[in-house]
């Protein structure tokens, strides 16, 4: 599975986009409400904040979509991967997202503009899994990490509560890598 | 932003630097005491965790100062949330004390802006893995109280 590039990696050395990051990070803030609006934009045009929690959603879901690949590939992983697949849908669910079929809050995802984004379906079409057990769950910790750094990134241009969302799951993602390499 | 909203803005990161402050003066104590009850086996994963805390702690010490304030102090001591009379109960606390501190490092991310913030997603990210590190336990939200990721259970100062 591919994950196209952040919008903020083209921008050169890390500390440059970093201190880049500082300015707009006090635009959203004072632009938003107060620290714990995060959502809730009335325009029709989805803010920075709706489209980085669609995007959130959507690598969850597809996220989702990987450990089923594996679940169904080494039915053997089944048990172990239960609890993570299972946090994984919860983060989605989070992000106004769905990646189950089991009702979730569609809290914002109407304001994304792009209806059911975030949600793993056959659309999310990921790739074979590898044969050997052990290279696919250090392929589902990539997938994990991967995710994780880009939540990082996205946290520092965020409205406050949603940052700290954000934070959280990606320091999730880290714990399941963990879990999924070496535990 | 006006000049109000900003001053409440850096009230709340000065506030939120504290409370990590005093989650890491805590965190450093608590590992003391895992330390003295740790099996040996787990000793040097305590060590790490303390010597990470006690950095933590210092560089918390340098960002309320840059900011302007007085960083708080260690207290003499700390009531732990429960007895840890051996090695088992050490792992324990070692995984409580990690969930603490993730809380307050949320809490920081959101009153935060720059590489403020994303020190503290960074310390969060490692407090979480080293909690899982300790309970092979994984949370869905870790640090977010209100989302049953566990953030309290911590050492309350005694003084």
């Amino acid at each position: 599975m591919s994950f196209p590039p952040s919008p903020r990696a083209r921008s050169g050395p890390r500390r440059r986009s970093l201190l880049a990051a500082a300015p707009a990070a006090l635009l959203v803030a004072g632009c938003s409400a107060g620290p714990g609006d995060s959502g809730a934009g009335g325009g029709s045009r989805p803010s920075a904040a709706d489209r980085a929690r669609a995007r959130a959603a959507r690598d969850s879901g597809e996220l989702a979509a990987r450990y089923d690949a594996v679940v169904a590939a080494h039915p053997k992983l089944a048990e172990r991967l239960r609890p993570l697949r299972a946090e994984v849908v919860r983060h989605a669910e989070a992000f106004g997202g769905t990646a189950d079929s089991s009702p979730s809050p569609s809290a914002s995802a109407s304001a994304s503009g792009t209806p059911g984004s975030g949600k793993a379906g056959p659309s999310a079409s990921p790739a074979a899994v590898p044969a050997k057990p052990k290279d696919a769950l250090a392929e589902l910790a990539a997938a994990e990490r991967e995710i994780a750094d880009r939540r990082v990134k996205a946290l520092l241009d965020a409205p406050g509560e949603l940052a700290r969302l954000l934070a959280s799951v990606a320091a999730a993602g880290a714990a399941h890598v963990y879990l999924l390499t070496e535990a | 932003m006006t000049v109000s909203e900003a001053r409440e803005a850096k009230d709340r990161e000065l506030r939120a630097l504290q409370a990590a402050l005093a989650a890491e003066h805590a965190a450093v104590y608590g590992y003391g005491v895992v330390g003295g009850r740790i099996g040996k086996d787990r000793r040097p994963e305590a060590r790490t965790a303390y010597d990470a805390h006690r950095a933590r702690r210092d560089a918390l010490v340098r960002a309320v100062k840059d900011v302007g304030g007085e960083p708080v102090a260690a207290a003499a001591g700390y009531a732990l949330p429960f007895q840890v009379p051996d090695a088992a109960a050490a792992v324990r606390l070692a995984a409580e004390l990690e969930d603490r501190v993730a809380g307050v490092y949320g809490d920081l991310v959101r009153a935060g802006t720059g590489e403020r913030r994303r020190e503290a997603a960074d310390a969060m990210r490692e407090a979480a893995v080293r909690s899982v590190r300790w309970s092979s336990r994984s949370v869905a939200f870790p640090g977010l109280a209100e989302r049953g990721g566990p953030a309290s259970g911590s050492p309350a100062p005694t003084t």
